[in-house]
Order: structure tokens, then C-alpha cells, then sequence
């Protein structure tokens, strides 16, 4: 149960809810025996559909319903069915998800099977050869962008919506175009720069660009870093921003980009002189400069800066003050 | 605001919601019933009152969960086998002594059949995967005494994958890292042996950083805090020697304040209605602080640590000190 407030309701207000909740339970256990006792009969017939589309309803959690369901499809109603009757159905259960996910948007077993439905649409409506071959699966796939995208719209941190959409992008029959979804996770960030589900999307989307040479590696890290920039100055306080900016800088190997990137955030720490953000990440990329690039940068003036910011950051960040004791004795003497 | 832990309260609760079947929510919930007993059954064990439920009545609940025509358990009778019910099973056997009652050889073949070719487990025949549930199969294989039966190479190539460059890990490739899965994919390799493949310095900056100013930790970056969150993440910082990174004594006051002072149990955070899972998280986290009077728990397998330790289980996790109770 989560985010249920604990109402201080009166022994006699509780004892009136549960008895008028005595017939509902009546009806909820009577159905539920029914429908099971149908399953344990491998009851495969239509009715039984339905007696699975009321106990789903009542609750969408009964995962052994969806089971049951999706059992009748495959063996009672599909091996009688034409691909468009097929099809019509499939139809009829993702309304149905849809429905349930409007109001349980993070039950798992109502996500996996839409992902169910998807996975056996049948070809269609034309036959082998015809253009329209799959035309359903594609009409169904692009649906589903729009329906994922709705339920990112609603929360924009759900990350069952976030893998489901990455399994419709990677499904689609026709695949969209990568940067797309560039654009998408910007419009996503540009709404709130606290979203950090879209900035890990983004992350994933530019590794795989740059692996496969379709994007220029450098070049659009430098425009990342200029996004990240102004992520950074909006809101220091916010993680989100400084952990997609360590992504960015990675292993540090590049001696002018972290200097540079330091560079931005002393310009910060400027406005923001207690910004434990600000003081964490100049230990982390002044460590980096120390590590890779020793014998072209001045090691003790960077180490007695470190000492400095881990001196500050035990007083703003108590919380973590052990660990910034490590990272100091790691300085050495 | 209690300023302990209300066990005598938390015992009576979890004592009580198995006596609620005049609440249709008990029933609307009857497909997580064997998970709710394992953590009704793991709090209590933490606390010291293992014998406030009837054993043999438990016994006989989880054997009335077994599906035969799958060969593993349910989380209700005439509920189909699924992954988490069929763990929380053989834990709930192994802490009442029980395991003799399973079919081993029919369970480990269930938990084998469900691995897929990339090495991620599915939670029943219907497919959908998961970090979690290949958590759960590891673990339960292990529980058994049959890991020896898992292509540990093929598992561990699955959460390889599944790391993202913050450290931590997500439910399936390309996942954001969440601190739930960050600890089945932990524990996962914690049990295989494989810690080598974390980048401990990065996960446990992340895992530190899940501690918000009220002293509660949450599960992703700008996310709320929640009680639940104090196991998953102190686990893992257990398992990476690394506890220490945070304040204990802050996210032990939120946990406290997370308390039913009037009927018992713990919420998701101060204030919410107190449920089984938020209750044993709770008291599990409390226990990894070292809180005083509890029982140590076992954050790979979250059991009593001393079930793991005879059964000679044990990794190299490291809780806090187990403080002694201040005079009154």
C-alpha cells in the first residue's frame, strides 16, 4: 500500500464499512470460485471468457485470471476464429488494459498482458504479399506509443511505462527513427529537468548512436553538455542534472573537456557557495584530473582543493560525512 | 510519535491480518497472500516472536498452495505457480523446519524451465521477465541446495546488461537503475559469487545518495522517500560493506516515525496506512542499523541471519553493530 493515508476513523465508522462491504465480499468470493472452478474444468468456452473479463475488472490484480484468459483465447476461442475475429478480439482486450491501467498504472500483470495481445496479433488484413500484410501489427504499434506516451503524460517518472516503451520501440515492425526519440526525451527533460527517467532514456539512446556511427560522438556531447549546463544552473539542488553530467564526462580521459566542465561549475560555485552538488563534483572531476592527466596538472594545489570541499561538504551534507572521510584518507598524505 | 519500535503492537498486527477476512481487502489481495506470510513470518522471527503464528497451520497453508500441474507453488490455493509465491514458500519452510514436506527435484526443474536464452528468468510460463525473478530463482535455487544445477555464466551475462553507468541496475536491458533492483541484481550476484562484476565506488555514491534530508531514502533520483526503500537499499550497502555512507540514526527515527503508534505495523512514510510489506521492510531495515533487541537479519537472503549461517549460506555482507538497549 502506498501513499494511504491513515484516517483515525471511529470503531463504529469501521464496523458499518465492513458491514456493508459483506455483500461485496459475498459476490467477489462466489465469482472467483466460479471462474476457478471453470479453470480446474478447462472450460474454454466463450462464457467463461466472460467471467474472467468481470473477476478482472473487480480486480485486476489476480494474475491467475489473466492466465486463465489468456489459456481460453489460445484454445477455445482462437482455434475457432477468422484472423479478423482474431484480430477484434485482441482489440477488445487491450481496451480492456487500457481501462485497467488508467487506474492501476503500476500493476505489473495488467502491462504484460497488453504486451501478450501485441505479441499475437495476426497478419493481416491482407494476405502474403499485399501491402497491408501488417497493417494490423502496425496500426496496433503505433497505438501503443501513443498509449505509453499518455500514461508518461499522467507520471512522467513511471518506469513501468519507461520499459514498456522501450519494448514498443524495440518491437515496432517499422522501426522509428532513433532520433525521434532524441526529441522526445528532451521535451521530456525541458518540462522538468528533475526527470531523471528521461535523462537516463536519452543516455541509452546516444550510446547506441554513437556505437553504431550515426551520430558524431563529440560533437553532440558538446551540445549535451550545453543542455546539461543549463539543467545545472536551474537547479543546482537537483541530482538528476550532476549524475547525467558525470555520464557525460565518463572515465575524464579528455583533458580539455574536464577542465573546461570545471571551469563551468567554479562559475556555479560562485552563485551557489554552498552547493554540495557543485563541491561533490569538483572533488570527482579534480580526482579524475589527478588520476589520468598527473604529470600535466599541479596534483597539490588540486588535492588541497579537494580537502577543502570534503571539509565543506561534512558540514553541509552530514549525512554522508563517512564517505567523504574515504575519499580523504584515499587523498593520502 | 513512538521513539521505538512498538514490537508488542507490530506482533498483535501481523497476528491480526490474518483474522481480517471481513475486509474484501483481504480478499482483493489473496494473490500476494504467501509473500504476506513470509514477511508477517520474517518480521516476526527479527523481532523474536517467531511462535506468534501457529506453525502447522502455516505448514499446511503453503502445502494447500502447491499446483501440481506445474510442480511449484501458489500464492493461494487453486493460484497458479509463479516465481515470488514459490520462493516465499521454501523460505517460509526453511524458517519453520519444514523443507522435507517439497518435492525438490519437481521445484528446481520448474525454477530451470523458466531461464531464458539471454539468461533472464520469467516469473511463470507466461514470460514476463525480470531482474527480480531471476533474483528469486538464484536465490530459491540456492535455498535448496541446487545451484549448482544454474549456468552461472549465462545468469551473470544477463545482469552485465543490465548495469547502468550510475552503477546500479534496472529490471530488464536498458532500465533506469532503481534501488530494488539494484538489490536483486546485488544479491543475485552476491549468492553466484560474482561481486567482481560491481563498480562498487559508483553504486554506493548512488545508494548513498537515496538518503533525503528527512533521513528516509528513496528508490530512484528526486523520487519520495519510503519505508520500503530501507531494505533494498541498506541491503545492498551491506552486501558493499559500505552502510556507513549514510546516517543511521536519521533513517532510523523516519522508520520509527513511518509506525502505527495505535494498531501497529509500518507505512510507506509517516502517517499512511501500515501494511504487511512496508512492516517487515521496516523492522528488516531496522535490523541492518543494528537497532537494539532484534534478531540479525541475512540481507542476501533477507531471513534470520542465524537460518543462512547453519544452512552455511553466508556471504561477506557486513550490517551495523547491534547496539544495546539504553537503560530506562
Amino acid at each position: 500500500m502506498h501513499g494511504v493515508r491513515r484516517d483515525k476513523q471511529s470503531k463504529e465508522a469501521i464496523e458499518a464499512r465492513k458491514q456493508k462491504e459483506q455483500s461485496k465480499i459475498r459476490e467477489y468470493l462466489a465469482l472467483t470460485d466460479h471462474v476457478l472452478t471453470r479453470k480446474k474444468n478447462k472450460d474454454y468456452t466463450r462464457e467463461a471468457l466472460e467471467t474472467t473479463t468481470q473477476l478482472l475488472q473487480l480486480n485486476p490484480e489476480f494474475y491467475t485470471i489473466w492466465n486463465y484468459r489468456r489459456l481460453i483465447l489460445l484454445n477455445g476461442i482462437f482455434p475457432k476464429s477468422s484472423p479478423t475475429e482474431i484480430n477484434d478480439q485482441l482489440s477488445d482486450d487491450l481496451s480492456m488494459t487500457t481501462v485497467a491501467l488508467r487506474a492501476h498504472p503500476k500493476v505489473y500483470w495488467i502491462w504484460n498482458h497488453r504486451r501478450w495481445c501485441l505479441e499475437n496479433v495476426p497478419t493481416g488484413p491482407g494476405s502474403e504479399g499485399d501491402p497491408d500484410y501488417l497493417g494490423w501489427r502496425q496500426d496496433y504499434w503505433k497505438k501503443e506509443m501513443f498509449v505509453v506516451e499518455k500514461m508518461l503524460d499522467v507520471d512522467a517518472r513511471n518506469f513501468l511505462a519507461w520499459s514498456y516503451r522501450r519494448y514498443v520501440l524495440a518491437s515496432m515492425p517499422v522501426p522509428r527513427n532513433p532520433k525521434t526519440e532524441l526529441a522526445y526525451t528532451k521535451r521530456k527533460i525541458e518540462a522538468n529537468f528533475s526527470n531523471f527517467s528521461a535523462w537516463h532514456q536519452r543516455s541509452k539512446i546516444l550510446a547506441s548512436l554513437w556505437a553504431k556511427g550515426e551520430l558524431d560522438e563529440y560533437q553532440s556531447k558538446e551540445s549535451e553538455f550545453e543542455l546539461i549546463k543549463n539543467a545545472m544552473f536551474t537547479v543546482p539542488e537537483d541530482q538528476s542534472a550532476w549524475i547525467y553530467h558525470r555520464w557525460l564526462v565518463g572515465a575524464g580521459r579528455d583533458k580539455g573537456i574536464l577542465e573546461r566542465e570545471i571551469d563551468v561549475i567554479k562559475m556555479l560555485l560562485d552563485e551557489q557557495p554552498d552547493s554540495k552538488w557543485c563541491m561533490e563534483s569538483m572533488v570527482h572531476y579534480n580526482l579524475l584530473l589527478i588520476k589520468n592527466h598527473s604529470s600535466n596538472v599541479d596534483v597539490p594545489k588540486l588535492t588541497q582543493e579537494c580537502r577543502s570541499f570534503l571539509k565543506e561538504l561534512r558540514i553541509v551534507d552530514t549525512a554522508r560525512t563517512r564517505r567523504y572521510d574515504e575519499i580523504e584518507e584515499e587523498l593520502g598524505a | 510519535m513512538a521513539d521505538h519500535l512498538l514490537v508488542p503492537l507490530h506482533v498483535q498486527y501481523i497476528q491480526n491480518l490474518g483474522k481480517s477476512q471481513d475486509d474484501l481487502v483481504y480478499h482483493l489481495t489473496a494473490h500476494l497472500r504467501m509473500n504476506a506470510i513470509y514477511w508477517g513470518l520474517t518480521a516476526l522471527c527479527v523481532m523474536g516472536h517467531k511462535d506468534a503464528l501457529d506453525r502447522q497451520e502455516m505448514i499446511d497453508y503453503v502445502m494447500s498452495c502447491w499446483d501440481d500441474e506445474a510442480g511449484a507453488f501458489g500464492a493461494h490455493p487453486d493460484h497458479d505457480a509463479h516465481i515470488l509465491s514459490t520462493l516465499s514458500a521454501i523460505q517460509i519452510l526453511i524458517m519453520q523446519d519444514a523443507l522435507d514436506r517439497v518435492d525438490i527435484d519437481r521445484v528446481v526443474k520448474f525454477i530451470l524451465s523458466l531461464q531464458q536464452p539471454s539468461g533472464v528468468f520469467a516469473g511463470d510460463q507466461f514470460g514476463e521477465v525480470d531482474t527480480r525473478f531471476l533474483f528469486c530463482s538464484v536465490n530459491a535455487l540456492s535455498l535448496l541446495g541446487r545451484i549448482s544445477e544454474l549456468d552461472v555464466d549465462k545468469t551473470v551475462g544477463y545482469i552485465i546488461q543490465c548495469q547502468n553507468f550510475d552503477g546500479g541496475f534496472g529490471s530488464s536491458i536498458g532500465a533506469e537503475s532503481h534501488a530494488a533492483q539494484v538489490f536483486v541484481c546485488v544479491g543475485a550476484l552476491a549468492i553466484l559469487d560474482r561481486l567482481d562484476i560491481v563498480d562498487v565506488p559508483t553504486l554506493s555514491w548512488w545508494l548513498a545518495e537515496r538518503q533525503l534530508p528527512n533521513g528516509g531514502l528513496n528508490g530512484r533520483p528526486e523520487k519520495l522517500e519510503d519505508v520500503c526503500y530501507s531494505f533494498w537499499v541498506l541491503s545492498a550497502l551491506s552486501i558493499l560493506n559500505k552502510i556507513h555512507w549514510i546516517d543511521a540514526d536519521k533513517l532510523t527515527s523516519f522508520i520509527l516515525s513511518a509506525q502505527d503508534p495505535e494498531n501497529g505495523g509500518i507505512a510507506d512514510r509517516p502517517g499512511d496506512m501500515p501494511d504487511v510489506f512496508h512492516t517487515q521492510f521496516g523492522v528488516a531495515g531496522l535490523s541492518i542499523l543494528g537497532y537494539p533487541g532484534l534478531a540479525d537479519l541475512d540481507p542476501v537472503y533477507c531471513m534470520p541471519a542465524d537460518v543462512i549461517e547453519r544452512m552455511g549460506l553466508r556471504k561477506g555482507w557486513k550490517n551495523l553493530e547491534r547496539r544495546a538497549a539504553k537503560s530506562t
